[in-house]
């Protein structure tokens, strides 16, 4: 028998879920409806009539493409980047002891403080000196510094919860530390490396403030749409948005089991 | 061949000195055992052999090389660590296969040393599992077979049979023995246990808060301890300690004068001796003195007896049948030549 608490608690999670699902369900059936029902009033539960007008429609818009390739390279270029080095850096505050190693950690921390809107304007003018301005490697950069806090913090909870002598027995047997990493530590490491590495993919793929302050031409997905959102229709923004959120399911539904980790609460 | 040679080894974690200038020499082929209560250092003394830490000061030297700066894998040595740490992406058979896969030993090589190892450690039908499907003593049996495996020239092993039941820990330790024995390797072998430690040791090292505090052979160990510490620590149960006055130059229980081998230093003297070198006899007999029983625990080999003599407690064992209740007073006869002389004050044993 549920008690009246635990039945409370299962009634508000379920709004919660639903405040979730129900948006998200509705641009992804609406994304595969044909275009009436985008338009129809009020609109059913379920999806009438299945069709690839909707999203056809949107890559046919022009620069659609071209966003979306822009998303790509500057999420994968993210992507590289937060995990080269931030795995280092997370290996580094959990194996060594160094002086300000928790000073480090909280720098770490800190640099998501900084409101990215007071950065913007030097940033563009520097990146303009730079001839980084309006190329998808300056929005990379960006994004890397974005996700870089969250890739050091996850890997270095990750690399704590790989006990430290699995290392040194592989160093008495023969491996040097390059050779005792890539056989050891790597192979366990692998899952929540590659959550980490996803994880820097969403936020990218997702950012829009810097996206569309560092570009003109070679405008984001995100940044594209919310240029174009306004004087667009309906099905245009259906479509966008189910791309938009395309990449954070298959993140949550991928990395469920490393979630935890994710959160930093490593397994031990 | 690799003998080991340790000089003046301190470590220092933190503000904590862990070991205080500790000199060891294992000779090649060499079976010692590393003795102490918990935390005294053993583990680090291990781990700084191996080169995994890394001394304050003092030297590490194998065979004719000081060591003291190569990494691990340049030293020849292979550990078979306290908890374990076999790799738990690989199975079985990978695990101990590592060392010589990282050698590039041949196809055939690693079967054959494989088999082998598993064969001894009693794991041959585990080998295509992964760690996470064994028990802790079948992990620890890995453990130990993956370090044989490579066939080092200098085996260090810390409580390697900890986990395993009595019986099985029993049954490991004689192969152990015979196998080490056999293939020659020098072996630093850590343990808690004493029998362990008597029954394996070509010799014993005995250290407490992070020194050597004797070095001997297992019997030497137990019969002729450098000071109470040892005394107490091995033997189960330990060394009685009895505190007698001197009386020219003899020390004195009740009518019976022991000679000693030195004069010491003050009026009194420490005996030491183990509860199974006191014969007990109901009726006074010569050359004994007198000890009330407190308490008779049954252990099935023998009787232990808790008894008091002049307030200092201390223990006897009788055989099974032996008549004895609460309160009765025994003679104890001890045996002349098992006795042990100890200064009071320092707790050194008196040099003979
Ligand atoms: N990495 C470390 N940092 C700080 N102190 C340590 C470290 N490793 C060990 N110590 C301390 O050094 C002392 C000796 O530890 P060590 O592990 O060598 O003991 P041990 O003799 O192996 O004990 P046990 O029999 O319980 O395994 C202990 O007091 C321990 O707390
Ligand atoms: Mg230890």
């Amino acid at each position: 028998m549920f008690s009246l608490n635990t039945r409370a608690i299962y009634v508000l999670a379920s709004l919660l879920a639903l405040w979730v699902i129900v948006p998200i369900f509705l641009i992804a059936t609406l994304a595969f409806s044909d275009r009436s029902s985008v338009f129809a009033w009020p609109k059913g539960i379920f999806p009438q009539h299945f069709s690839l007008q909707t999203i056809g429609f949107f890559f046919g818009v022009e620069g659609v493409g071209r966003a979306i390739r822009n998303s790509l390279v500057v999420a994968s270029l993210t992507l590289l980047f937060s995990v080269l080095l931030g795995a280092p850096a997370g290996y580094a505050l959990a194996r060594y002891r160094f002086a300000g190693a928790d000073v480090y950690r909280v720098l770490i921390l800190m640099t998501r403080a900084f409101p990215l809107a007071i950065l913007a304007i030097p940033l563009a003018v520097q990146f303009i000196h730079l001839g980084l301005y309006d190329t998808p490697l300056g929005v990379a950069l960006v994004h890397t510094a974005l996700a870089l806090p969250f890739a050091v913090l996850v890997t270095s909870s990750l690399f704590l919860g790989i006990p430290k002598e699995l290392e040194e027995v592989a160093w008495t047997l023969g491996c040097n530390r390059v050779q005792a990493f890539v056989k050891v530590v790597l192979p366990l490491a692998l899952p929540g490396l590659a959550a980490t590495a996803i994880f820097a993919f969403v936020i990218s793929w997702n950012e829009v403030f810097a996206a569309t302050l560092l570009t003109l031409r070679e405008r984001t997905l995100p940044a594209f749409l919310l240029g174009a959102l306004n004087d667009s229709p309906l099905p245009f923004r259906f479509a966008g948005g189910f791309l938009l959120i395309v990449p954070a399911l298959i993140f949550i539904f991928s990395v469920r089991r490393y979630l935890f980790t994710l959160w930093g609460i490593a397994n031990r | 061949m690799s003998g080991i040679r340790v000089e003046n080894i301190e470590k220092l974690f933190g503000k904590a000195k862990v070991l205080t200038g500790v000199s060891l020499e294992i000779r090649d082929q060499e079976f010692v055992v590393l003795l102490g209560p918990s935390g005294c250092g053993k583990t680090t003394l291990l781990r700084i052999i191996a080169g995994l830490e890394y001394a304050d000061k003092g030297q590490v030297w194998i065979g004719d090389r000081e060591v003291s700066t190569l990494p691990p894998r340049s030293r020849k040595i292979a550990m078979v660590f306290q908890n374990y740490a076999i790799f738990p992406h690989l199975t079985v058979l990978e695990n101990i296969a590592f060392g010589l896969r990282m050698q590039k030993a041949s196809a055939e090589r690693v079967k054959a040393q494989v088999d082998r190892a598993a064969t001894l450690m009693h794991i041959e039908n585990l080998l295509q599992r992964y760690p996470a499907q064994l028990s802790g003593g079948q992990r620890q049996r890995v453990a130990v077979g993956r370090a044989l495996a490579v066939e080092p020239e200098v085996l260090l092993m810390d409580e390697p049979l900890s986990n395993l039941d009595a019986l099985l820990r029993l049954e490991m330790r004689a192969e152990l023995k015979r196998l080490l024995a056999e293939s020659r390797t020098t072996t630093l072998y850590v343990t808690h246990d004493q029998v362990e430690a008597m029954s394996l040791a070509d010799r014993i090292a005995v250290m407490n808060v992070g020194q050597l505090v004797q070095y001997d052979e297992p019997i030497r160990v137990y019969q002729e301890p450098t000071n109470t510490f040892v005394g107490g620590f091995i033997g189960s149960p330990p060394m009685n300690f009895l505190r007698l006055r001197v009386e020219g130059g003899q020390a004195r229980i009740e009518s019976l004068m022991l000679s000693l081998p030195t004069s010491p230093p003050g009026q009194e003297v420490l005996l030491g001796v183990r509860p199974e070198d006191l014969e007990a006899y109901s009726q006074q007999q010569p050359q004994s003195f007198p000890a009330e029983v407190r308490v008779v625990e049954p252990l099935g080999p023998h009787l232990l007896l808790t008894l008091t003599y002049e307030q200092q407690s201390l223990k006897a064992t009788v055989p099974p049948d032996f008549n004895i209740s609460p309160g009765q007073t025994l003679w104890l006869k001890p045996q002349p030549g098992r006795l042990c002389w100890l200064d009071p004050t320092s707790g050194q044993a008196l040099s003979r």
